[in-house]
């Protein structure tokens, strides 16, 4: 009997070992298959290809290698895995698309933040289902770009955004050592910031992008992260009784206390050089500006000086707003795909190079590294006095509530807010009238499209 | 000689220094960004001088990393082939379609005119396809291809120029025994000489200047000028004191074609107005 029990557990080591080995054996098989493949990935991150753009000595513009993360870590990659990876770094999204429309398979791993769920479906290979991205990502799953229950991009990291990046040392010579906890405090603080001669707030209203802090802010007027989708529960989203509306004029009034800056940037780089040197306080943006406001912080200052903290209260507490953050995805055309996913899985792994990007690991099982960036908003998050909202999922109410902007032609580069912040002219900033019209007629417009569409909101 | 008032002499002039400042203007923060440090350029208006008018950092930064100089040789390579091509090609459709009278002139006159109303960017997609499907993307030959098309501008200077032609030197030639391709090659294409400079002139600067097509259809592998000024270009932001710089270094070969080929450009830009 002994003998027999003990044949049986020496069997069963046998098969557990072989087991173990047979798995090694066909994961060190796969690797050894694609030792030697070459994937491409196309990028429009840059800064993290060739490095962010900083200032020497003599203020000259230069990039810096070191911080070129990407570069690094696809050395990294090849050096483990043999397979090598070719980096190419596109501007915006148009450049990708004529590759897709002809099918071309030289594409193989892509970011592309823009696009519709259309495209995603027509030119990216399903990664995994919302179940299996829940189990890996948590409900941040249920923010990447869906169609039929499949997500089609990996967001492996996940951020804080629309908070103020403020330069410390300006809000330091109007006397204060951190932004004010409510509306009334913060703008007596841009008054003061202005009567140094300083920009209390830098928006670059000269392209239509920055606008979106608009709409989030939107969620932290009214205390609800469904805010966009609720424009739909009224007929006049934009008066002031209605959170979009009051977002909006609270931006104007900025606007007509001259808080903006009152020159043109050229450039979104000049915009944000105003706050690394001091000749504007804050912008009101995501984490990803604050990594490269840091790098523009003239040689000799220390670059920590541009901090982020949560936005005061407008109203209903003080809010931050949490979302994945970068997008991956394995072209639908691609003949190496199974590279491709090894490399996105080795992203997903590296919580450094999430760090480093300025966002925070999300994976189950990496442990997270938070980058210092987020330390204010961490500490102010532990003591409750700031809460964290997580930017919903996009569902058929809120994709009912873009439709009838689009048909009102609002909705396209943030139109509807930007016709009511434009409405109001800075040379005479008492007279509210033209922008009180335009309130009013994009009430009507929106109120006869939804009509038109017959879409109301759906429980 | 006329006389001329003093009022209306100092209405010219002031006239005149206007136009100048209108032109140069545009120019002057051009100038002045492209010789400015990062930080200058960040904190100091765009009308105001740089304070070192020595920095060339700027310049050199844009060569080495923007390969600026290797982008040139192949903008050189593409316009010297491609309007080569397109000028032999230009000129004789235009001999054919003025010289001689044949079943369908008509009909391929039209179709040469409607592709004129017929925006480039939206036969796009289709065009791509092709390029595509033979296998000419990221290869210079797709461009030089492209470029190398006979347009209807083109084929409108070369008429203008062979009505100034006597048909009697084709009949004379002919006459004594020479053939149809002799008549072109000695006696057609040296009078038509101003259009060819003219056609050179318009298509040369213009695809000098292009950047849809080879942003399209070059993409890495092999930049032209624009492309390889393109890349400078951000996300988000753009170190355009870099980009002053770059352009300034584009606009030397042109500077120098002009300063070589003056005479000839005002002669072909003149003569094909008088034909």
């Amino acid at each position: 009997m002994k003998i027999k029990r003990l044949l049986a557990l020496l069997l069963a080591l046998i098969m557990v070992v072989s087991m173990a080995g047979c798995g090694d054996a066909q994961s060190n098989q796969t690797n050894k298959d694609l030792k030697g493949t070459t994937i491409k990935v196309y990028t429009h991150m840059g800064q993290r290809v060739l490095g962010e753009e900083k200032k020497d000595e003599q203020g000259n513009t230069y990039r810096d290698a070191n911080t070129a993360i990407l570069k690094h870590l696809a050395e990294r990659f090849t050096k483990e895995t043999g397979i090598n990876v070719e980096l190419i770094v596109v501007t915006n999204e148009e450049e990708l698309r004529p590759l897709f429309q002809v099918k071309d398979d030289s594409v193989d791993v892509f970011t592309c933040p823009n696009w519709s769920l259309e495209e995603w479906k027509a030119y990216a290979e399903p990664y995994c289902t919302v179940e299996e991205g829940i189990a890996q990502y948590g409900e941040y799953a249920k923010a990447m770009p869906t169609v039929d229950n499949q997500i089609y991009c990996i967001m492996p990291g996940r951020a804080y955004n629309q908070a103020v990046v403020y330069n410390e040392e300006v809000i330091k010579a109007a006397g204060y050592d951190e932004i004010p906890a409510t509306l009334d405090e913060f703008n007596k603080m841009c008054e003061k910031i202005k009567a140094l001669g300083i920009t209390p707030i830098s928006l670059h209203r000269v392209e239509n992008w920055p606008l979106a802090t608009v709409q989030d802010f939107a969620i932290y007027v009214s205390g609800n992260p469904n805010v966009f989708a609720e424009c739909l529960k009224t007929e006049n989203p934009f008066s002031e009784t209605s959170p979009f509306g009051k977002t909006i004029k609270i931006y104007t009034e900025w606007k007509a206390k001259g808080f903006f800056e009152p020159e043109v940037y050229t450039d979104f780089g000049v915009a944000m050089d105003s706050v690394a040197y001091g000749k504007a306080a804050m912008m009101l943006f995501g984490s990803w500006v604050v990594p490269q406001i840091q790098g523009r912080v003239p040689q000799g200052k220390d670059p920590s000086i541009i901090k982020f903290a949560p936005a005061p209260d407008f109203g209903a507490g003080r809010y931050v707003l949490a979302a994945p953050a970068d997008n991956w995805a394995i072209s639908k055309f691609s003949k190496n795909k199974e590279a491709a996913r090894k490399f996105i899985e080795y992203i997903a792994n590296d919580a450094q190079f999430i760090a480093d990007s300025g966002f925070i690991a999300n994976k189950k099982g990496v442990e997270p590294k938070v980058p210092e960036l987020y330390a204010i908003i961490d500490k102010m998050v532990a003591s409750g006095d700031c809460k964290v909202v997580l930017q919903p999922a996009n569902d058929e109410n809120a994709l009912n509530n873009q439709k009838v902007l689009e048909e009102a032609g609002l909705y396209a580069d943030y139109k509807y807010v930007g016709l009511l912040f434009d409405a109001l002219d800075i040379t005479r900033p008492d007279d509210w009238s033209a922008y009180n019209k335009q309130v009013e007629t994009q009430n009507q417009l929106y109120a006869k499209y939804k009509q038109e569409l017959g879409v109301s909101w759906k429980d | 000689m006329v006389n001329e008032s003093r009022s209306y002499k100092v209405l010219r002039y002031v006239f005149l220094i206007g136009a100048v400042i209108f032109v140069i203007v545009p120019i002057l923060p051009l100038i002045f960004m492209a010789f400015k440090t990062g930080s200058e350029y960040s904190s100091t208006s765009v009308l105001v001088p740089p304070q070192n008018w020595f920095n060339f950092y700027n310049f050199k930064y844009a060569i080495r990393v923007g390969n600026l100089g290797k982008a040139l040789i192949n903008t050189g390579i593409i316009l010297a082939v491609s309007l080569s091509v397109q000028l032999l090609f230009t000129t004789m459709v235009s001999y054919v379609l003025h010289r001689f009278e044949f079943t369908g002139k008509r009909v391929v006159f039209t179709l040469f005119l409607l592709t004129m109303f017929i925006p480039v960017v939206t036969t796009q997609t289709i065009v791509f396809q092709i390029i595509y499907k033979l296998g000419l993307v990221n290869k210079m030959l797709s461009v030089i291809l492209l470029y190398s098309g006979v347009n209807i501008v083109g084929i409108f200077i070369m008429l203008n120029q062979l009505n100034a032609i006597p048909k009697e030197l084709d009949e004379s030639a002919l006459i004594d025994g020479a053939s149809y391709f002799r008549i072109y090659a000695s006696i057609i294409l040296p009078n038509m000489k101003p259009a060819c400079i003219t056609l050179l002139i318009i298509n040369g600067i213009g695809y000098y200047n292009d950047f849809y097509i080879p942003n399209l259809y070059l993409r890495k592998e092999v930049q032209t000028f624009t492309v390889a000024l393109h890349k400078f270009f951000g996300n988000t932001a753009t170190p355009f004191e870099i980009v002053a710089a770059a352009i300034l270094l584009g606009i030397v070969p042109i500077m120098i074609v002009f300063i070589f080929l003056q005479k000839h450009i005002f002669y072909g830009l003149a003569g094909a107005v008088k034909s």
